[in-house]
């Protein structure tokens, strides 16, 4: 009895973990099949943690979760608005994009707050119970006893699935991010394209923020990111680009931080560098191809249209 | 790295906030007189409410209390850390602070090329003629924590939440252990590492964990991320467990007042202004050690919480400390500092308390 409230409990910390972690990676994958790589999605997390803060301290956590999007497509049009139609580096935008997005979240904070900061207590949003589901032993509370951004996961994924890889509109987006010149040849606006899998990257990293700070933790920090949107970009490629397999990457990497707590409570005597570690070591046995082929969007990354010389 | 790739419009657009930009009056305008002007460089928000929050009070009360020019700026990497002392002891200050162990060797390569500056290093390992580490005894504060703890526990489950395991970190873990033993000596203490001093819901999830294994009593040692302890316990509370927090580095108690009993507090406010009344005497010489003894560690419980630490562990808490200032009670400690005869400045007795004195 005792073992299965253990094992409820973790698996309910590994969902809480890995649902951030999903919202970003899923936008990600949607903004790389377009063939852009966003690293910015870090800042669009922490605007739409602050976002959300903000907007559930106005008006309910209903509001904030609309306002952590809505932060989190900001900065990203940011992103585009450089990385697409200026056709700047991708890589060094999405920095830029990322660290500015701390830096401007610092200073918002720190204005409306003070400069030495405040542990806001903030309205989060409720969990919805689904009958029956919930009552299933061990993995009932932790899958179905959660808030809107969780059943969120469960509905983007196969509904992404279908729009990238049973869709036209998805098979346009796919050959914007492996061939762009065809693409356009074809007749596809291949920046207008970029820009909205760019944009809903940003929404779905906003969202990703805003359970952070309305779900998770009910407060807000600076830099309370952490750096997961970056993880979100290494949960792409563990999860092959597609929807089903980078669901399972986020649940995993979100096994791995609440067995790494869970231990550590538990006086299990390892090096905990080593347990935060291993998910990236995988990431990068993905990435070489130890679990079979894989591979990025030809255009990935690639300035577009080609630079001269 | 990335901000040596400035020619790039659209860095120079963003990064100017990336520098963490608050309150930062180094902006441009030129050389200041390097006896008036005095800097922070912090590795984190300050608005943290905690670690990094206190060094920017305390710059804050060097500028009103003295008149003197101040500005801060937050370094996101080591590579920053160079950059910005050099980059400050260029533009003429002459008293600079770097918060935190991490900022040692940047200070010593800084001071090496700016011997006319003063680097002040929190928690520094090694000092020379313009190299002086403050030590904190906070280890001290957090004994009396423990004891604190230990009285009001009724799982004999205390659980510690730390950022990354550094030797500031782990000493005032082993005290605060060493506290809750003295008044319960079988009791559990559990020590998480999230990895992070920022990252608050890494700093829930591991309070969460700490409180599913029985734990209803916790503290911290992290930065921002302590808002994560301090909601895991609320929550706790919410569902109706009987759960406590403590607070660290500064007075967190209206952090969270409704579930921080105390807080082991540094008076870094206290403790800057003195280096730099010292520094502007020409009195500055490193180490300066702050403890119970000299009043600016100590424990300050939460006065909106009377009655939670039973009064007879408030006078074994009024006792120790009365031990600890008078050298009768040593407090476990991790030493960080390296040998003080082996600096070349060492003028300032030994291992004995050289305390700031304004």
């Amino acid at each position: 009895m005792a073992e299965t409230a253990v094992m409820a409990s973790f698996l309910t910390a590994a969902v809480g973990l890995a649902v951030p972690l999903a919202l970003a990676a899923l936008g990600e994958t949607v903004s790389e099949r377009a063939g852009v790589i966003n690293i910015g999605i870090e800042g669009s997390v922490i605007c739409g943690a602050l976002g959300g803060a903000l907007g559930s301290l106005a008006a309910g956590p209903y509001v904030g979760l609309a306002g952590g999007a809505t932060a989190g497509c900001a900065a990203a049009l940011v992103f585009a608005v450089f990385a697409v139609h200026l056709n700047t580096d991708q890589i060094i935008t999405g920095a830029a994009v990322a660290l500015g997005s701390l830096g401007f979240t610092g200073a918002v904070f720190q204005s409306r707050f003070g400069a030495t900061g405040v542990a806001l207590e903030l309205e989060t949003v409720p969990a919805w119970e689904v009958p029956l589901l919930s009552h299933i032993p061990i993995a009932g509370p932790a899958l179905f006893h959660g808030a809107a951004t969780v059943y969120l996961v469960y509905l983007l994924v196969p509904a992404l699935w279908w729009f990238l890889f049973r869709t036209r509109w998805g098979l346009a987006l796919r050959a914007v991010g492996e061939a762009p010149e065809a693409a356009q040849a074809a007749g596809l606006p291949v920046k207008a394209t970029r820009t909205l899998a760019v944009l809903f990257g940003g929404l779905l990293g906003g969202l990703a923020g805003a359970h952070l700070s309305l779900v998770h933790t009910g407060t807000f920090s600076e830099n309370m990111s952490a750096g997961k949107g970056f993880v979100a970009i290494a949960i792409v490629v563990l999860g092959r680009w597609d929807p089903r397999g980078v669901l399972a990457a986020a649940l995993f990497f979100g096994c791995a931080e609440a067995l790494q707590f869970a231990l550590q409570a538990m006086d299990v005597d390892l090096p905990y560098p080593l347990l935060l570690a291993l998910p990236y070591v995988l990431s990068l046995a993905a990435l070489a191809g130890w679990f079979g082929r894989s591979r990025a969007p030809a255009a990935l990354a690639l300035p577009w249209p080609k630079r001269p010389g | 790295m990335i901000r040596r790739i400035g020619t790039l419009g659209v860095l120079s657009l963003v990064l100017p906030l990336a520098s963490g930009g608050c309150g930062d009056e180094a902006g441009g305008s030129g050389e200041v007189q390097s006896a008036t002007a005095v800097a922070l460089l912090t590795s984190g928000p300050v608005s943290d409410a905690g670690w990094h929050a206190g060094a920017y009070e305390g710059l804050q009360r060097i500028g009103d209390s003295l008149g003197l020019r101040v500005s801060h700026q937050q370094t996101r990497t080591p590579a920053d850390f160079d950059e910005a002392f050099l980059s400050y002891a260029e533009a003429g200050y002459g008293l600079i602070f770097g918060h935190g162990f991490e900022y040692q060797d940047a200070a010593e390569r800084a001071a090496k090329q700016y011997p006319d500056a003063t680097f002040v290093v929190s928690s520094g390992a090694r000092y020379s003629d313009n190299v002086v580490p403050l030590i904190f005894h906070l280890n001290e504060a957090a004994y009396l924590a423990g004891i604190a703890a230990g009285s009001i526990t009724r799982a004999e489950v205390l659980g510690m939440v730390g950022g990354v395991e550094i030797p500031p970190v782990r000493g005032t873990f082993l005290a605060f252990r060493a506290g809750v033993e003295v008044v319960r000596p079988g009791a559990t203490v559990l020590e998480t590492f999230t990895g992070s001093w920022d990252d608050v819901s890494a700093a829930k999830e591991a309070a969460a964990a700490q409180l599913r294994r029985g734990a209803d009593v916790l503290i911290h040692n992290v930065d921002a991320a302590s808002f994560g302890v301090f909601q895991a316990v609320r929550e706790a509370r919410a569902a109706g467990r009987g759960a406590w927090a403590f607070g660290m580095n500064r007075d967190q108690n209206d952090v969270a007042p409704d579930v921080i009993v105390g807080s082991a507090v540094i008076d870094v406010p206290a403790v800057f202004l003195q280096v730099a009344r010292q520094w502007r005497s020409g009195t500055l010489a490193g180490p300066l050690h702050s403890g119970l003894e000299s009043g600016t560690v100590d424990f300050v419980p939460n006065p909106l919480l009377p009655g939670i630490v039973p009064a007879a562990a408030e006078a074994r808490i009024a006792s120790a400390r009365q031990e600890i200032a008078d050298g009768r009670l040593q407090v476990p400690e991790i030493r960080y500092l390296e040998d003080e005869e082996a600096g070349d400045g060492g003028s300032s007795g030994g291992r004995g308390r050289a305390q700031p004195s304004g």
